[in-house]
C-alpha cells in the first residue's frame, strides 16, 4: 500500500514522537510514505475562522499534490483529517469552488476532487485490516485498559466526514483490542481536549481537558490514547494545568496512537520516542513488560 | 399491516427531589414496547402505570416544542422522536436522565434559566435605528440570496439540547452557548436588523471565542441548525467587522498570518503572536517545561517546497493582509 504522508505541522515539530510512530509502525506494516515537502499546514481549526477561502484553497492545494501523484492521503491528526475532509466538501460548493480556483488555475493548479483523506486509524482497521494488525503482534498489550481519545475532528460533523459512527465509534477500541489491550469506555472519549482555547483561556481549557483525564481515570484506565497531536498537547503536555484545574493528581500517561500499535509491534520505546513525553509513560510500559509474550 | 412484535425494554431512569434526596438515583423498569415507540412514550406509560411521581416536561409529542430533551443514552435527544428498539440494540438498555448543565428542579425537569439567561443576553430581536425609520406598512422584502444566509438558523426550536452537550458552557459561564450564538447570527445576517455591527463588535470580548468548535451541539441538535458551523462564520464576520481584538481572534489571524511565512507553523511565533509578550512571559514555565522535553518547539520551521505557491493563494484571497 503506497499513500501520500501528511504528517502535520505539530508532528514535525513537538510532537516529532508522532513522526517516528507512525513510520515505524508504517515500516512494519508494509505501508509505503511518500513524502512530499510541498505540503503546506492544514489551517488547524484556526485558519479558516480568520478566513474559509484562503483556507479551503491551501488544503485544495494540498489535495492536488497528492492527486497529481495519483495516491489518497495518509494523515495523523484528527485536525489535519478534518480540515482536509471539509476542503474535499467545500470545493463541491459551485461559488467556494470558483473562488479557490480563481487563486490556484493561474499556478497551474487544479483539483478534481479524488482524493481521499484516511486518517492512520481508518487504514489500519479498514485498509491494512485488524486481522493482518493482529498477526504482526509480538508483544500483545495483555492487561493495559487503554482509553481511546478520538479529538472531534476525526468524528465531527459526521455527515459532511462521512466519518463511522460519531456518537458510538468503535474502531480504535477495536484497535486496541486486536493488540491485546483492554479499551475502556467512558463518556469523554468522544469528547474535547480543550486545545481550542488553550490560548483564548488556558483556565477553561484545562478544565475541559481535565474532566476527559479524570473520566477515563475513574473508568480504569491505565493510560489513554489518541490519534490526534493537538489532543496529546492538552492531555499530556498539559496535564500539569488540567490537574490543578480539576484539582486532583492525574499521572495519566497518554499515548499517540502509533505508539500503542508500535509497542504490540515490537517497538521500543526509543524508537516511539517516548521519552518525550511530559508525563512518564514508565507505569504503563510495566504492565507491559510484565505480561508474557506471545 | 401486521402489528409489530414487542420486546423488552430495560429503562433506567434518573430520579431525584432536592430536599428530600440528599443523592440522586436510578430506578429500574423493564416495560415490552414496539421497537419504534418513543421514549417519551415509554416514560409516560410508566408515570401512568408505574410510578405516577415521575416528573418530566414535555408538549407537543411531535419535535416542535422542544420540551422534551433529556438525556438518552448520555446523548442530548428529543424524547418524543428517539424510538426504543436501536437504544436498546446498541446498549442492552435505555438510561433517561436529565440534561447536562441546568440545575435538576426533579427527576428529569431542570432550571432552564440558564439557558434563558444566555439567549437574552444576545438580545434576540429584530433592532432596528431610529433615524431611519421605515415607513409605515411598507413591505420590507429580501432576495432569495438574502434569504439563504439565514443557513438552518430559522430551524432551532431552543430545546436547549446543544446547552447540554455544549462542554465549554459545562466549564465556562462565560460563554453564551450553541443556541444563543446559532441566534445571533441569525439576526447578524438579517437585512432588515441595523445593529449588525455592533452586535459583532460586543459578541467578541463576550464569549465568541470561548466556542471550541468540537460539533457537540451540531450533532445534538434534532433540528440541524448546525450551531458550531454558524459559530465560525461569526467569527470571521467578527474579524472582518472589527479586527482582532481578542485572544481567540488574536490566535486565529496570527495562525493565518504565521502559515505564510513559511507555509508550516512556526510554533514559537505563533505563541508570540497571539499572547503579546507581556502575557507570554506568564506561560515561560510552562513553555520552559516543555522545551526540555521537545527541543524542536524553539527552532524556526523549514520553509515548505513551493512556498511562493502559498504567497500567491494568500494575495489572491486575503488581500486584506498584504503590507
Amino acid at each position: 500500500m503506497k499513500l501520500a504522508y501528511y504528517p502535520g505541522c505539530v508532528a514535525q515539530e513537538s510532537g516529532k514522537e508522532l513522526d517516528m510512530a507512525t513510520r515505524w509502525v508504517c515500516r512494519a506494516l508494509g505501508i509505503e510514505l511518500v513524502p512530499f515537502p510541498s505540503f503546506s499546514c492544514c489551517g488547524s481549526g484556526f485558519m479558516d475562522e480568520a478566513n474559509e477561502v484562503l483556507n479551503v484553497a491551501i488544503n485544495a492545494r494540498n489535495l492536488a499534490i497528492a492527486e497529481k501523484a495519483g495516491l489518497d492521503l495518509l494523515t495523523i491528526c484528527s485536525t489535519c483529517t478534518g480540515m482536509l475532509s471539509l476542503a474535499n466538501l467545500r470545493m463541491q460548493d459551485e461559488k467556494v469552488r470558483a473562488r479557490v480556483d480563481g487563486a490556484l488555475k493561474p499556478l497551474g493548479i487544479e483539483y478534481h476532487g479524488t482524493v481521499k483523506v484516511k486518517h492512520l486509524l481508518r487504514v489500519l482497521t479498514e485498509d491494512v485490516g485488524l486481522a493482518a494488525v493482529k498477526a504482526k503482534v509480538v508483544r500483545p498489550l495483555a492487561g493495559l485498559k487503554v482509553g481511546a481519545f478520538y479529538g472531534c475532528h476525526l468524528l465531527r460533523p459526521a455527515d459532511e466526514l462521512q466519518s463511522e459512527s460519531a456518537e458510538e465509534p468503535h474502531a480504535f477500541e477495536d484497535l486496541l483490542a486486536a493488540i491485546g489491550a483492554d479499551p475502556v469506555y467512558y463518556r469523554g472519549r468522544v469528547m474535547c481536549c480543550g486545545f481550542p482555547i488553550q490560548f483564548v483561556k488556558g483556565e477553561t481549557a484545562s478544565r475541559i481537558g481535565g474532566r476527559q483525564i479524570l473520566d477515563a481515570k475513574t473508568h480504569g484506565a491505565d493510560a489513554m490514547a489518541t490519534p490526534c497531536p493537538l489532543c496529546h498537547i492538552s492531555l499530556d503536555a498539559y496535564q500539569n494545568r488540567a490537574e490543578a484545574a480539576v484539582g486532583q493528581r492525574l499521572d495519566m500517561p497518554v499515548f499517540h496512537l502509533p505508539q500503542v500499535v508500535g509497542l504490540a509491534l515490537g517497538a521500543s520505546p526509543e524508537e516511539l520516542g517516548l521519552s518525550r513525553h511530559l508525563v512518564p509513560t514508565d507505569i504503563a510500559l510495566a504492565k507491559v513488560r510484565a505480561a508474557p509474550r506471545a | 399491516m401486521s402489528a409489530e412484535t414487542t420486546i423488552k425494554v430495560p429503562v433506567s431512569v434518573y430520579r431525584f427531589e432536592p430536599g428530600r434526596d440528599s443523592v440522586p438515583h436510578y430506578v429500574d423498569y423493564t416495560l415490552d414496547l414496539a421497537p419504534h415507540t418513543p421514549v417519551l412514550s415509554a416514560l409516560l406509560k410508566i408515570r401512568a402505570e408505574l410510578d405516577p411521581t415521575l416528573s418530566l416536561r414535555y408538549s407537543c409529542r411531535s419535535a416542535i416544542c422542544g420540551s422534551c430533551a433529556m438525556q438518552v443514552n448520555s446523548k442530548s435527544r428529543l424524547a418524543c422522536e428517539t424510538p426504543v428498539g436501536p437504544e436498546v440494540e446498541k446498549h442492552g438498555k435505555i438510561v433517561i436522565e436529565p440534561m447536562r448543565n441546568q440545575p435538576v428542579l426533579r427527576d428529569l425537569v431542570v432550571d432552564q434559566k440558564p439557558f434563558w439567561t444566555q439567549y437574552e443576553r444576545i438580545e434576540p430581536h429584530l433592532k432596528l435605528d431610529p433615524r431611519h425609520p421605515m415607513p409605515e406598512g411598507a413591505p420590507n422584502p429580501m432576495t432569495p440570496e438574502e434569504v439563504e444566509r439565514f443557513k438552518e438558523t430559522p430551524r432551532c426550536i431552543a430545546c436547549a439540547a446543544c446547552f447540554s452537550a455544549c462542554p465549554a458552557v459545562e466549564a465556562d459561564a462565560g460563554f453564551p452557548g450553541p443556541m444563543a450564538l446559532a441566534k445571533l447570527y441569525r439576526f447578524v445576517v438579517d437585512p432588515r436588523d441595523q445593529a449588525r455591527q455592533n452586535r459583532l463588535v460586543r459578541i467578541q470580548p463576550e464569549g465568541l471565542w470561548l466556542c471550541l468548535r468540537c460539533h457537540l451541539c451540531t450533532e445534538a441538535c434534532p433540528k440541524d441548525v448546525r450551531p458550531s458551523e454558524r459559530i465560525r462564520d461569526l467569527k470571521e464576520m467578527a474579524i472582518a467587522a472589527q479586527g482582532a481584538t481578542e485572544p481567540g481572534s488574536r490566535h486565529a489571524v496570527a495562525f493565518k498570518n504565521n502559515i505564510r511565512e513559511a507555509g508550516t507553523l512556526n510554533e514559537m511565533k505563533l505563541a508570540r503572536q497571539t499572547y503579546g509578550l507581556a502575557a507570554l512571559a506568564k506561560e515561560l514555565p510552562q513553555g520552559a517545561r516543555i522545551m526540555r522535553k521537545k527541543p524542536e518547539v524553539r527552532k524556526r520551521p523549514h520553509p515548505i517546497d513551493g512556498l511562493d505557491e502559498v504567497e500567491k493563494i494568500y494575495a489572491a484571497l486575503d488581500p486584506k493582509e498584504r503590507e
